[in-house]
């Protein structure tokens, strides 16, 4: 970004308004029930409709006494066969679809702690096996109680992170006074079997104390079995395990570790391929395979542990093994350790260097080629496990042939629009007419594969149309472009987002995962982001707002010969005034993303990219190019509501006229009135008097509508990016002298 | 004869004024490193302030601190400064003896005289070739000094021999050119010639003696020979070491506590704060014999004790906030020393968790001190000092002056941290730690060669390359023969149950810097060892000992006695326990940022509370900036008492709406009952009658406004109380653990 200079950069808010929801209380239920939920969020004033990714979830609007809805307050009906787990919630508004909120669906009574309980004598009680909704309130501790047997075996369960609430909980079990007697800091189960019958108390707070609605939970206080395993409440997708599991990986196939084999005499014995499953425990675990291989061999070994959600770190070494003078040789054949992001990843720098989103891993997948006949041993431990004794650190380690394939993960482009700010990252995919949006998209290449992947979005709304460009052959980073028509209807789908490539001769089809953030992200020094997966592609057109600002070439193939010079003219369509006269383009596409940025008016009619064929050495073909930038608009919001609330005013005033007249009048006859009129008049007189007094609250209320309506709708400098819809290109070769 | 012995026999003719024939020196060979160096030594020149000063010495004349590389100040001396330091065809005209009698003008004055047995030294080593190495040179291989111990009444002298020892077997008397330290100068003086004054201070006392990179001690027993004839009778092997020594000194102790006194004492050591007034009563109603052990027991299993000692390791290991976004770290990290305390994790767990912690601040919060602590070299002078009592910072640049540890020593303790592999996170400025795999070394930047770990002289054995070598280290430390570990911890719990550490400073731990009790050092340390390193057992084994509950007010002999615990030694409550006790008796409050009401001073996960509380600053919070417990600081200031007296704060709690002295005010009880709750809450006692009547007397004194009229009766009365309270709070039996 570079049209910002540093006397504008403080002065502006980052990026359009969209919809997103970022409250739902409770938030969730148990299946089979009816839930009234409340909803916050921001620029979601004019709700039209509470969705959901699951059809066994859907939302009526909460009625008052008068069949009148309530804002921001719905009644969610969550089916029988509605499955257990994490669903993703959105509102649709005037400016389109929202951003996703987690809605969880349970098996269990829920309730919610609506009451202040910030002390010992406030404790809300639960009931065993129940899951209660709440947040906690800043610098105070939320308190719960609950009766328990002698003997029993509690867990306490807290999700918040993993349903994108900001808090980092500590939970506490104490005994009836409130001392405390375990403590879990680390987002753990609380595992306790009382000592004796009576009342225990659970604390609930963040890490640091904070608190408001954002920092929401759901507590789960359940009983168990001696030896019941633990089963943790559903949580969110880390953006990582968009590569796990691989296609068609099973588990029935797979063998347990077996211990003792820490030591290199007490190896397990495998034979290759494998699939094995096993865990880093106790503390320093070390686990090591033993296995016979020949010269020339190619094996792929994959390890998956913090892609199945644990805090490790595997690491794998191969060592091939030779008995010398009676002693063992070993020698290293490879080591293996993590898996590369396939796009630089953000720092914690001001300025943004890249997507703080990372699709690779602390897991392992790698190539393993054996150098010589013999026996080989396969070494894995977890490098952050030196210390740590949790048998919940589980993995699950295969060695196989070359299986090529892929797997794909989206987000929202972002760009350095101002110092700190990640806004657009956790944006939804809601499209003003004439915007173009553009997603990066990173693949995870496994076992050797390196051909292209197209990229594909399908089943789009009325208006809008989808061009993927193309992740190169052997590279790892594609783009894909959504375009919304000028006139582009209102409309909302859920797109099907894919992947394809040719394997072994084969089309291969994968999904392609997408990626946001739970929360805005105004400045990254304070709000660390919190990236995930999330489970749909809602698509939305709109249909109210245009965009501030299309550039565009015309919708033709750009046709040009090796080594030459293209010239593409741009066409502005302004929509709003702008900041500032001039912006900067860089350019996207296969062979053309080296093109230098270079400068246009924003509001020029005759803008013009020029593409020096011969610098980019773009070979013959046919290829997809678009330019992005971005412009800093004097954006109004919803202009509109100014003279829907003007017109509010001008009913409610003549209202105010009308009974002022009326009370009048009755007023003056309820003076003259003689009996039997009298009491009537007077009753009539007293009834306009009150009517008129509600029309006058009418009034401000309507003229404070408008004041509001009229401050939120004057222009306000905000950036954002702004990209061109595809561009065809058609390179011919140079005619032969 | 050799020429050593001559040379000797000139300083002490030089120094008991006996003629000293010039045959006994003529002809004997001078050996560089052995005879030239600690006249240097002894003269002071290679002082870290003097020629040994970093960056190139003194004036451009660089030598090797203490003279510990011989061969580069050899170098220094006849190489350098373009070869006019030595003359060997006019030795008198050598700069180095010009400079060093003063002949010419030098910042250091005249350090040897042209008579002195050291001019002669050096003049007649110039005069033989100024040679590096003489023939049959001796290899230096260990130093004693006679008598290495010995009992001696106050005012009595010692004169120490001081005998270097040869790879040849022989020995040399160097007492001249020995340097000579006491470890309290309020107990001995010690002349340079190494003969020894005890002044008049009863106890144990040692004196450094060190010679050419080695170091004895002389350790004298100072009796004061009073009768001992009451002693109370041991509750514990402590109590048995503790009554034998002071026996052994002739200091008879102080007899054992009251019960208020030790309710107040263990409530304010173990879990940092006052006892409630119900505790109070409940404990002085109790008439069970074991009372204190069962009040023991209570406090080490309240949060409290966690809170109190979480606060004391916090520090200790730099929890600082230094960026806003610390805060999480900071929090997860207090909360995990807090946590592992209330569980009373032991302490070698706790100890290998943080050393070789691995994983994110939040999953794994021990990790948060690689946050802090990022240089290895920082990560092992840290580990040596805070959990081995080993000061090696010395040891990076020079051999360490008082103690065996070389350069070799240093760099072989940073190979274990060697392998600690970092990955940015995204929060600014903090890594996720992992082991890299690799064989561990460390390069010694002196001898650029790299070293595999060793831990202090100790082999660990190889470590291969896929075995965290900090895993190694944490086995090593914890292992029950380790000479450091355990020692340095009931060191260190000792002081602050008695203010005063059996080695002092307490984390300072070398064989130069002998225990004043050593029996009870080891004894201490075995016991901790043996309980699994139970930090609760060792707090409860000290505390249930009549050691611990002995009286703070002196008999006649025993007022001076200042490390032989024959009495409590009082001592003025730390900043945040202050903080809270002031809170507790005007039950007024103190909000901190981030935290719910009604947190403690002593709940504070880090520094930061520093700066938005002056009364945490004026008393002495540390900032976490070190590992030396020094950093708190204890002492008083007027600042503190002014502060106590008249500042806003205090003044505010004194009139807090909801307050103590409010509450008393409105009060319909008794005067009389209404004292007794405020010296109850202040000082864990009843009042005595005459101060029960001196409260009541002054609260039933009229009060006259600015104006000299008399105040409303109401707001007399508050007014009245305040004062009362405000009289409590400024005391020193308030003020003071005693």
């Amino acid at each position: 970004m570079t049209m910002l200079s540093a006397s504008t950069v403080f002065a502006q808010s980052v990026c359009l308004p969209l919809p997103r929801l970022l409250t739902m209380t409770p938030m969730g239920g148990q299946a089979g029930t009816n839930v009234d939920v409340t909803i916050s969020g921001d620029n979601i004033e004019d709700v039209e409709l509470l969705r959901f990714s699951h059809p066994g979830l859907t939302a009526i609007p909460k009625l008052d006494a008068n069949g009148l809805p309530i804002p921001n307050q719905f009644v969610v009906t969550i089916a029988d066969d509605c499955p257990v787990g994490i669903h993703e919630a959105r509102v649709l508004t005037r400016l389109g679809i929202s951003s996703s909120r987690v809605f969880n669906v349970g098996s269990l009574p829920e309730s919610s702690a609506n009451t202040k309980n910030t002390s010992l004598e406030s404790a809300v009680t639960l009931a065993l096996n129940s899951i209660c909704n709440a947040s906690v309130t800043r610098q105070a501790v939320d308190h719960f109680s609950f009766q328990a047997e002698q003997g029993q075996r509690i867990l306490v369960d807290c999700a918040a992170q993993g349903i994108d609430s900001k808090l980092k909980p500590v939970v506490i079990l104490a005994n009836e006074q409130g001392q405390d007697l375990v403590v879990e800091r680390r987002g753990g189960v609380l595992d306790f079997t009382t000592p004796e019958a009576g009342t225990y108390v659970i604390k609930v707070h963040d890490l640091t104390f904070n608190g408001g609605p954002e920092y929401f939970y759901r507590l789960a206080v359940t009983t168990a079995a001696p030896d019941a395993p633990i089963v943790r409440m559903a949580s969110t997708r880390d953006v990582n395990m968009c590569s796990w599991p691989p296609v068609g990986l099973t588990d029935d196939q797979t063998q347990p570790e077996s211990e003792p084999n820490n030591e290199h005499s007490a190896a397990q014995k495998i034979t290759l391929p494998c699939d094995l499953s096993g865990s880093f425990f106790p503390a320093a675990d070390v686990d090591l395979f033993e296995f016979e291989a020949k010269k020339g061999e190619v094996w792929w070994v994959e390890v998956a542990s913090e892609r199945l959600g644990r805090p490790t770190d595997p690491s794998v070494v191969v060592q091939h093994v030779a008995t010398v003078d009676g002693q063992e040789k070993r020698t290293d054949v490879v080591e293996l350790t993590d898996i590369a992001s396939p796009v630089k990843v953000s720092s914690t720098h001001y300025a943004y260097d890249g997507p703080p989103y990372n699709a690779g891993s602390t897991d392992v997948l790698g190539k393993l080629e054996i150098k010589a006949d013999g026996l080989h041993r396969l070494q894995l431990h977890d490098a952050f496990g030196g210390t740590r004794n949790d048998p919940r650190n589980v993995y699950r380690l295969i060695v196989r042939k070359a299986e090529p394939d892929f797997a794909l993960v989206a987000w929202r482009l972002h760009m350095e629009l101002r110092n700190g700010d990640r806004n657009a990252l956790s944006k939804p995919l809601s499209l003003r007419g004439g915007s173009t949006v553009a997603l990066e998209v990173v693949a995870i290449r496994r076992d050797g594969f390196d051909g292209p992947i197209s990229l594909h979005l399908e089943n789009l709304p009325e208006g809008v149309t989808a061009t993927g460009l193309t992740i190169p052959p052997g590279q790892s980073r594609g783009i894909m472009l959504v375009t919304s028509r000028e006139d582009a209807p209102r409309g909302l789908t859920s797109a099907n987002f894919i992947g394809r490539a040719e394997i072994d001769g084969q089309s291969v089809e994968r999904p392609c995962h997408l990626a946001s953030m739970a929360w805005p992200v105004p400045d990254h020094w304070r709000e660390i982001p919190s990236p995930r997966l999330v489970a749909d592609v809602p698509v939305c057109a709109n249909g109210n707002e245009l965009a501030p600002l299309t550039i565009a070439a015309e919708d033709k193939v750009w046709e040009a010969v090796e080594g030459e010079k293209l010239t593409i003219p741009l066409n502005h369509t302004p929509r709003c005034e702008f900041s500032g006269t001039q912006m900067t383009l860089k350019t996207f596409g296969q062979g053309f993303e080296g093109n230098p940025s270079f400068s246009v008016e924003i509001s020029g009619k005759d803008s013009k990219a020029e593409l020096d064929l011969a610098k980019l050495k773009v070979k013959p073909g046919d290829y997809t190019i678009a330019f992005y930038g971005s412009a800093v608009a004097k954006y109004r919001y919803n202009p509109d509501a100014v003279s829907v609330a003007e017109a509010s005013v001008n009913q409610a005033k003549e209202k105010v006229t009308r009974l002022t007249e009326e009370t009048k009048t009755l007023a003056e006859s309820a003076k003259t009135a003689t009996e039997p009129d009298k009491a009537d008049v007077e009753a009539r007189a007293k009834a306009a008097e009150a009517e008129l007094k509600a029309a006058q609250a009418a009034l401000a209320e309507a003229e404070k509508s408008l004041k509001e309506a009229t401050a939120k709708a004057q222009p306000k400098d905000l950036v954002d990016i702004v990209a061109t819809p595809p561009i065809q290109v058609r390179v011919a070769p140079k005619p032969a002298e | 004869m050799p020429m050593f012995h001559r040379i000797f026999l000139s300083f002490l003719a030089a120094l008991f004024a006996v003629p000293l024939s010039p045959s006994d020196i003529q002809g004997a060979e001078v050996s560089f490193v052995n005879d030239v160096v600690p006249v240097l030594t002894k003269a002071g020149c290679n002082q870290g302030a003097c020629h040994a000063k970093a960056g190139g010495g003194q004036n451009g004349f660089q030598l090797s601190i203490l003279g510990f590389e011989a061969a580069d100040d050899y170098a220094s001396i006849v190489k350098q400064g373009r070869g006019r330091r030595v003359s060997v065809a006019a030795p008198e005209q050598s700069l180095i003896l010009k400079k060093a009698a003063g002949v010419l003008p030098h910042g250091g004055g005249a350090r040897l005289g042209v008579d002195s047995p050291g001019y002669t030294i050096l003049k007649d080593w110039i005069t033989q070739g100024a040679r590096e190495q003489c023939t049959g040179e001796l290899e230096f291989v260990g130093l004693e000094v006679r008598p290495d111990k010995a009992v001696i009444e106050t005012g009595g002298h010692q004169q120490l021999t001081v005998l270097a020892k040869y790879a040849d077997g022989s020995e040399r008397d160097v007492t001249p050119f020995a340097l000579f330290e006491s470890n309290s100068a309020a107990m001995a003086e010690v002349t340079e010639e190494g003969l020894v004054t005890i002044l008049d201070l009863p106890g144990k006392v040692s004196v450094m003696v060190r010679y050419q990179g080695k170091a004895a001690v002389f350790a004298a027993a100072v009796p004061m020979g009073a009768p001992v004839e009451q002693i109370p009778s041991p509750n514990n092997f402590i109590d048995e070491l503790v009554f034998a020594n002071l026996k052994q000194l002739g200091i008879p102790p102080s007899p054992v506590c009251d019960d208020s006194t030790f309710l107040r004492r263990a409530t304010l050591d173990i879990a940092g704060r006052l006892p409630t007034r119900e505790e109070t009563v409940a404990f002085l109603e109790d008439g069970s014999e074991d009372k204190r052990d069962q009040a023991i027991d209570r406090l080490l299993r309240s949060p409290g004790y966690a809170d109190y000692f979480a606060n004391k390791w916090t520090s200790l290991l730099k929890n600082r906030r230094d960026e806003q976004s610390d805060i999480t770290s900071n929090f997860a990290f207090h909360a995990w020393i807090r946590d592992s305390l209330l569980a009373n994790v032991s302490y070698d767990q706790l100890v290998r968790e943080l050393l070789a912690a691995t994983g994110t601040v939040v999953g794994n919060p021990p990790v948060a001190w690689y946050k802090r602590v990022k240089d290895p070299k920082d990560q092992l002078e840290d580990v040596a000092q805070l959990f081995l009592g080993v000061r090696l910072q010395c040891a990076q640049c020079h051999h360490h002056p008082f103690e065996k540890w070389s350069q070799d020593d240093y760099y072989s303790l940073a190979a274990f941290f060697s392998q600690i592999g970092r990955k940015p996170t995204a929060t600014p400025n903090e890594d996720l730690i992992f082991h890299k795999r690799g064989i561990a070394t460390a390069k010694n930047v002196k001898t650029g060669i790299d070293l595999k770990p060793r831990a202090l002289g100790d082999d660990v054995g190889d470590i291969p390359p896929d075995e965290d070598p900090r895993l190694r280290l944490a086995n090593w430390m914890s292992s029950p023969e380790n000479p450091f570990f355990a020692k340095a911890l009931v060191n260190r719990y000792w002081k602050h149950f008695f203010k005063q550490g059996l080695i002092e400073p307490e984390d300072d731990i070398r064989d130069t810097n002998p225990p004043s009790n050593p029996e009870l050092l080891a004894a201490l340390e075995k016991h901790f060892v043996e309980s699994g390193y139970d930090l609760k057992e060792l707090v409860r084994v000290i505390t249930q000992s009549n050691a611990y509950q002995l009286s703070a007010s002196p008999n006649d002999y025993n007022i001076a006695d200042q490390q032989n615990f024959s009495r409590f030694y009082p001592r003025r409550m730390q900043a945040e326990v202050l903080l809270d006790s002031i809170n507790d008796l005007t039950e007024a409050t103190t909000t901190f940022a981030n935290l719910p009401a009604g947190t403690r001073a002593i709940a504070l996960p880090d520094n930061s509370y520093n700066k938005a509380s002056e009364f945490l600053k004026v008393f002495g919070r540390p900032e976490g900036a070190s590992v030396c417990e020094c950093e708190r600081a204890q002492s008083s200031s007027l600042a503190q008492s002014l502060h106590l007296i008249n500042s806003n704060e205090v003044k505010g709690k004194l009139a807090f709406g909801n307050g103590r002295a409010q509450r008393l005010a409105k009060s319909d009880a008794a005067v009389e009952e209404r004292i007794r709750e405020l010296y109850l809450v202040a000082f864990s006692r009843e009042p005595r009658s005459e101060e029960l009547e001196a409260a009541t007397a002054y609260l039933n004194e009229p009060v006259l406004n600015a104006e000299g009229q008399p105040m409303d009766p109401n707001k007399a009365t508050q007014q009245n109380w305040q004062d009362l309270v405000w009289a409590l709070m400024n005391s020193k039996e308030f003020l003071f653990n005693h």
